[in-house]
C-alpha cells in the first residue's frame, strides 16, 4: 500500500488537500475563515420525494432522495442548484426548479426571485463582453451598464483597437435608450463621449502618442437566450475631435454575450 | 390498624391527586395554552441570506510554446462567472518571457530586446462544461467538469500588440464546494510580423491551477 502511494505523487497531494479541506462537514459554504453565524433556511418536502445529486449539475449522478414530510437546511447555491442538509446529516444538490415546490416554516410555497429578462427589479446591473471592427480593425470591448428606468441605461465602456500600425484604446461614457424593453428582442439607441488614445507602432513611424476627445451614436439590439444572459449587437459611429483641420470619422460593428445581475 | 392508617392515607392522597389532575384539565380547556411558549418565529427563506457562489477566481502557471521563441514558464490568473451548471464566461491574464530563436543562438545575433521579449495575454471567452466523476481508492469520490473554452483577446509581444484567438480544453477537479484544481491546454493564435513578412504564431500552452468559488 506504501508503495503504490508513493507511486503516485498527485494523488497524494489531492488527498492531502481534500484531507485538510473536508476537516469537518460542518461548513456550510467556505473554509471556517468564512465566518457565518446566520441561522440556516429551512424547508419542507411537499412532492411525494425529491431527487438528490452529487454536484450541482444533471450530469451527476442522484444519489439520494428525500421524501415527503422531510424537512432540509439550505446550504449554498450555485446557479440554479441547492446545497441541502438533511436531520441526519446527508449533503447534496437539489434542483431550483424543486425547492420552488417546497414550504418553508411559515407554510408558504419557497420562493426565490429568478432574474428575468421582462422583469426590470432582476435586472439593474449588466455587463459583457464585446468584439468586432473599428475602421476594419479588429476591436475587443467590455462594458458594465446600470439601468436607471425601464428604459434608460448609463454605460461605461472601455476598448481596445489592435492595429497593424497603431493600438488604440477608447474609453466612453453612452447613455442607452431602448423602446421596448419586454421585447426578447430588443433594439436600442445609444449616444456617449470620451476619450481616444492612440499609441503608434515604434517600428513604424516615429511619432508620439496622443490623446483625443471622441462623441458617438449607435444602434444595436439585444437578443436574450436565457434568462440570464443575452447577445447583443451594435454599430456605433464615431467623431474623433483632432487638433487638426479636419475631424474624423470611423465606424464600429460589434457582437458579444452579456449577463445581467 | 396500621393497615387502616395506611388505606386512609393512600385515599386522602389518591383524592388529592384526581383533585389536581381534574382542576390542571379544568385550567388546560380554559387556556388552551402550551406550558411552554416556543422561542422561535416560523422562518421564511430569505435569499439573501444564501450564499450563491457562482464566481470563480484562480491562478494557475504550466509553459507556453512561444513559436519561433522556445518554450517558458507562464502564470497567471482566471476569473470565471458560472451561468449555468453548462455554460461560463472566463477571462485570463498571463505572463511569460520568449526566448532566444534557433537564428539568435547560432548567428550570435538579437532580434529583440529584454524588454520586448515579455509576452503578455489577455482574453475573454465562453466555456462548456461536460461534468462528472473522478474515483479514487479509498471511497474518495470528487465532482469534475471536462470543459472546452473558446474566446478572443489580445498579446503583447515583440513591441506589438495582437488580436489573439484561443481555444482549447480542461479538466477540473472540484475538492470540494469551494476549491477547485484545474489542468488545461490551449491554443494561442495571432499574426506576427516580426520578420518583414506577416504569418500566423501558434502558442500552445499547458497548465495547471487552482480556483475558489465564492
Amino acid at each position: 500500500m506504501q508503495k503504490r502511494i508513493n507511486q503516485n505523487p498527485l494523488v497524494v497531494v489531492l488527498l492531502l488537500i481534500s484531507q485538510l479541506v473536508f476537516a469537518k462537514q460542518a461548513w456550510a459554504g467556505g473554509p471556517w475563515f468564512w465566518l457565518s453565524s446566520e441561522p440556516l433556511a429551512q424547508v419542507t418536502v411537499m412532492e411525494p420525494f425529491v431527487e438528490w445529486r452529487s454536484g450541482p449539475a444533471f450530469g451527476f449522478p442522484v444519489f439520494h432522495v428525500s421524501e415527503q414530510g422531510e424537512k432540509l437546511e439550505l446550504l449554498i447555491r450555485k446557479t440554479k442548484w441547492m446545497k441541502v442538509k438533511d436531520p441526519k446529516g446527508h449533503e447534496g444538490w437539489i434542483a431550483i426548479g424543486d425547492l420552488m415546490l417546497m414550504q418553508d416554516d411559515s407554510g408558504a410555497k419557497v420562493s426565490l426571485v429568478e432574474p428575468r429578462f421582462d422583469n426590470f427589479s432582476t435586472r439593474r446591473w449588466e455587463a459583457g463582453l464585446m468584439a468586432g471592427e473599428f475602421e476594419s480593425t479588429s476591436v475587443n470591448s467590455a462594458y458594465a451598464g446600470y439601468w436607471m428606468t425601464n428604459n434608460l441605461s448609463l454605460e461605461l465602456w472601455g476598448s481596445q483597437v489592435l492595429g497593424n500600425s497603431s493600438e488604440i484604446r477608447i474609453l466612453n461614457l453612452n447613455v442607452l435608450h431602448q423602446p421596448f424593453p419586454e421585447w426578447r428582442f430588443s433594439p436600442y439607441l445609444t449616444m456617449g463621449a470620451g476619450k481616444l488614445f492612440i499609441k503608434p507602432k515604434a517600428t513604424l513611424v516615429n511619432e508620439g502618442s496622443r490623446s483625443e476627445d471622441t462623441m458617438n451614436i449607435g444602434l444595436g439590439a439585444r437578443y436574450y437566450i436565457d434568462d440570464r444572459y443575452f447577445v447583443r449587437m451594435e454599430v456605433k459611429d464615431y467623431k474623433i475631435f483632432t487638433n487638426r483641420k479636419t475631424n474624423e470619422e470611423a465606424t464600429e460593428w460589434k457582437i458579444g454575450l452579456s449577463v445581467f445581475f | 390498624m396500621e393497615n387502616w392508617t395506611q388505606r386512609i392515607l393512600l385515599k386522602g392522597a389518591l383524592l388529592g391527586m384526581l383533585v389536581a389532575n381534574v382542576l390542571s384539565i379544568a385550567v388546560a380547556a380554559e387556556t388552551d395554552k402550551p406550558l411552554i411558549e416556543p422561542d422561535v418565529r416560523p422562518q421564511v427563506v430569505d435569499e439573501s441570506l444564501i450564499d450563491t457562489e457562482n464566481f470563480e477566481l484562480g491562478t494557475f502557471a504550466g509553459v507556453i510554446n512561444i513559436e519561433d521563441f522556445e518554450s517558458s514558464l507562464v502564470y497567471g490568473a482566471r476569473l470565471a462567472y458560472h451561468l449555468s451548471e453548462y455554460l461560463f464566461f472566463e477571462g485570463n491574464i498571463a505572463m511569460a518571457e520568449g526566448g532566444d530563436t534557433s537564428f539568435e543562438t547560432l548567428g550570435n545575433v538579437t532580434l529583440l530586446t529584454d524588454s520586448e521579449r515579455d509576452y503578455r495575454y489577455y482574453n475573454f471567452g465562453v466555456g462548456f462544461n461536460l461534468p462528472g466523476q473522478l474515483f479514487f481508492p479509498g471511497a474518495y469520490t470528487f465532482n469534475t467538469n471536462f470543459y472546452l473554452v473558446g474566446g478572443i483577446g489580445a498579446t503583447e509581444f515583440a513591441d506589438d500588440n495582437r488580436l489573439t484567438i484561443n481555444f482549447g480544453g480542461g479538466y477540473q477537479v472540484l475538492v470540494n464546494d469551494w476549491l477547485s484544481v484545474h489542468f488545461s491546454v490551449r491554443e494561442h493564435v495571432y499574426k506576427i510580423d516580426l520578420i518583414g513578412e506577416e504569418k500566423n504564431s501558434f502558442n500552445t500552452e499547458i497548465s495547471s491551477g487552482l480556483s475558489v468559488f465564492f
